[in-house]
């Protein structure tokens, strides 16, 4: 839920001159040739598969389907700024949340199916081409550089900027996310949400063992 | 699992289901009707017509999932019940489109709400569409069926603290409000009808239609998309599909092919558009997919005092229709006006946001409560629908521009929602739309809303209504199918969804799907008897 916001403050003025980056089909046709560019010029656009332990910040039992080694830093940087305030403060707890949310966002993603995937991939490649993520997202260094601060402005910049495209680029991140956060028995507390309640838990035939 | 669920006794009966993402070689089976989809049209169809004798093959493209499945998670529930992952949305992003893709289709994760179509609605359709065989008197006796048949009844437990504050706001303005007839037998009242009952109380198509056709020896392929319908000279053939890999969402590349004397498509508004746009089907006048409605939803949040917990409870019992046709049709839009529930996964999902701000808002859920406002489109001329296309890859993608029009409504819609919230002693309320703070009196929401910017992707917009697309009507050159859901260019085919509405329903649409799909399929069922 937004606060008060700062219309077109921090929009890149020189886009917002340009009438070329719009929503629909411009805004699609420029995803799709940042998408195709990101992966010639070397853009990790593969599904990372299994990581290991040291990269993974975790157990590597994990099998990515989806998201790239580069998506990955992504998300690494931008959920401290995206759950700030809701992610614990203990160094390895806040590691573990921060991995098996990412986790689950691939596991989401998996389920959204080819035509979903492939805008996913465009806007993931934008953030990920260093010409595009500096341009469009203003974000000077690459991912792993990045403070939570310099993440928190950028989700800010897209969230109030005048261009639908990056609004609905702030949504789709932010709305992975969270339910991929929120929606976690782990993070249920964090909105006084008690879960199932336990007499029907007990009552109920699919809770059982065997 | 216990055997108390109606699936798992069907399965361990012998019923002839098929989890497509298991076959390993390319078949072709025949059957004298195939029923595409197996929601509220499909279901009804294929119980009705198995019932008659005849053979019938139903084809889902989602999973096969019942009671040892529906464990009261978000996560798992939207992963496998919701199409795309309940990523799905229209073509702009800018409209969040909740609709169900498993067995018993949106029926298996709605809210339960029952309405029958307004007679408003029918009215306008007989003077507009020249469909005057659906007239009130006419379909009454189809409703009460569909009533008995899925047990809806008004909800006689009292409501939930979420739907209490909709009823004391509209007492306190004096606006009127109604309890809502629901779908569910031996109720717990226990909030989670969206991830799939727990309890099997829902009566939606998986737990009694599907089961009526399953024990009529029905055979239904789950894991299994309707890629192309194909026709010989005039008439079509056979249906082409693919069977879905492990994972449900990619196909496997095993094929199979569904031969029958009569089609029914009710793979719902967006699917249905889709499948005819696939397989190229005569369509002269251009009209599959145009005309596509939603119910474009608005809503605002209200904090209350004291703890709402919108989490449990019958997730929708109070309405207010004080708003709905007040304007007839040629005036501003009309909405009807009803409760969400809200849950962790949901609420952060719908409400994008992110930081402190949000974990502050998210950490109130349980004093949060909010109304919704599902606005009656396609009424007006300059309420004309969006329209349902074929992606590069065939996959179906609904276009909906927002028009003055609608955003003249949804800033309405705001007004009255909120002036509800406060009426009903909330301590603030927030639009919303990302650019809506928090307001804490009547007064300041009313001037804050009527400066909040109309755009889309500021305001947020949901739908969990799909409606039209392969609109009926008596006239060949304005419709899709006539007022029986008969294609008019294609003999052997029928579409049974809320594809076949020439508007919206100005109310939940599930009783008028399965009214219609009732009404239709006996027809279709005598004139399949007749020719045999």
């Amino acid at each position: 839920m937004p606060d008060q916001p700062t219309l077109s403050a921090e929009t890149t003025p020189q886009l917002s001159r340009r009438s070329f980056l719009k929503t629909g089909v411009g805004g699609a046709l420029f995803l799709g040739t940042v998408s195709m560019t990101a992966g010639l010029s070397g853009c990790s656009t593969a599904p990372a598969g299994r990581i290991s332990a040291v990269e993974s910040r975790m157990n590597a039992s994990y099998q990515f389907q989806f998201l790239s080694t580069d998506d990955i830093a992504l998300f690494e940087a931008l959920l401290p700024a995206l759950f700030a305030g809701a992610l614990p403060e203990a160094p390895n707890k806040r590691q573990f949340e921060i991995a098996a949310t990412i986790e689950r966002i691939d596991q989401g993603i998996v389920q959204f199916g080819a035509p979903n995937q492939k805008e996913l991939r465009k806007l993931f490649d934008l953030l990920n081409f260093a010409p595009t993520r500096i341009a469009l997202a203003r974000v000077w260094s690459d991912w792993p550089s990045v403070t939570t601060k310099e993440a928190d402005a950028f989700l800010n910049r897209w969230r109030t900027s005048r261009l639908g495209l990056l609004n609905n680029g702030y949504i789709a991140l932010s709305k992975i996310a969270n339910v991929a956060f929120y929606g976690h028995q782990n993070q249920w507390h964090l909105t006084g949400y008690p879960g199932p309640p336990a007499w029907m838990v007990d009552a109920l035939p699919q809770f059982k063992n065997a | 699992m216990s055997m108390n669920d109606p699936i798992a006794r069907g399965l361990a009966s012998g019923w002839n289901v098929v989890d497509a993402s298991k076959l390993t070689e390319n078949q072709t089976v025949e059957a004298d009707v195939v029923v595409i989809g197996t929601g509220a049209g499909g279901g009804t169809t294929a119980e009705i017509l198995s019932k008659q004798g005849f053979s019938v093959i139903l084809v889902e493209e989602g999973g096969l999932y019942y009671q040892k499945d529906f464990k009261m998670d978000e996560q798992t529930a939207y992963a496998t019940l919701y199409q795309e992952g309940m990523s799905r949305t229209t073509a702009d992003g800018a409209i969040s489109i909740l609709q169900g893709r498993c067995v018993g289709g949106s029926t298996t994760v709605n809210w339960t709400s029952s309405f029958r179509t307004p007679e408003q609605t029918l009215n306008y359709w007989r003077e507009t569409f020249g469909l005057e065989g659906l007239a009130p008197d006419v379909m009454a006796p189809w409703f009460d069926g569909r009533e008995e048949r899925h047990t809806m009844a008004p909800w006689l437990t009292p409501p939930n603290q979420n739907n209490s504050i909709l009823r004391d706001g509209c007492e306190a303005l004096g606006y009127s409000w109604q309890t809502i007839p629901r779908n569910v037998n031996g109720c717990w009242n226990s909030g989670y009808c969206g991830v799939g009952c727990p309890t099997n109380a829902k009566q939606g198509a998986l737990m009694t239609t599907i089961p009526g056709a399953l024990d009529n020896q029905a055979q239904m392929f789950h894991g299994l998309r309707a890629e192309r319908l194909v026709m010989k000279q005039d008439r079509i053939d056979h249906l082409q599909a693919t069977a879905m890999g492990p994972d449900g969402v990619t196909p496997s590349g095993v094929t199979v092919t569904l031969k029958a004397n009569h089609f029914v498509v009710a793979a719902s508004a967006i699917g249905s558009p889709g499948l005819l746009l696939r397989s190229d089907l005569p369509d002269p006048h251009n009209r599959v997919g145009k005309r596509s409605f939603i119910h474009p939803v608005s809503a605002t949040v209200a904090r209350m005092p004291a703890k709402v917990e919108p989490f449990y409870g019958a997730p929708q019992s109070i309405y207010s229709d004080e708003f709905n046709f007040k304007n007839g049709h040629d005036g501003p839009i009309g909405y009807k006006l009803e409760v969400p529930p809200l849950h962790p996964g949901m609420a952060a999902g719908v409400v994008p946001g992110h930081g402190q701000l949000q974990r502050d808002n998210l950490g109130q859920l349980p004093w949060l409560q909010s109304v919704i406002a599902l606005l009656r489109d396609g009424f007006h001329p300059e309420s004309p629908g969006g329209t349902v296309s074929l992606r590069d890859d065939g996959s179906p993608v609904l276009d909906y521009p927002i028009t003055d029009y609608l955003w003249d409504g949804i800033r309405q819609s705001y007004l009255d929602m909120a002036e509800i919230q406060f009426a009903a002693g909330a301590e603030a309320v927030q639009a919303i739309h990302m650019d809506s703070a928090w307001y804490t009196s009547w007064k300041e929401a009313k001037a804050a809303i009527n400066e909040l910017p109309m755009r889309p992707h500021r305001a947020r917009i949901f739908t969990a209504h799909q409606m039209g697309g392969c609109g009926m009507g008596s006239n060949p050159e304005e419709s899709v199918v006539n007022g029986f859901g008969e294609h008019h260019h294609v003999a052997n085919l029928s579409v049974h969804d809320a594809s076949i509405f020439p508007t919206s329903i100005g109310a939940n649409p599930q009783l008028s799907v399965y009214a219609l799909a009732a009404r239709n399929s006996v027809r279709l069922a005598q004139k399949l008897a007749a020719k045999s």
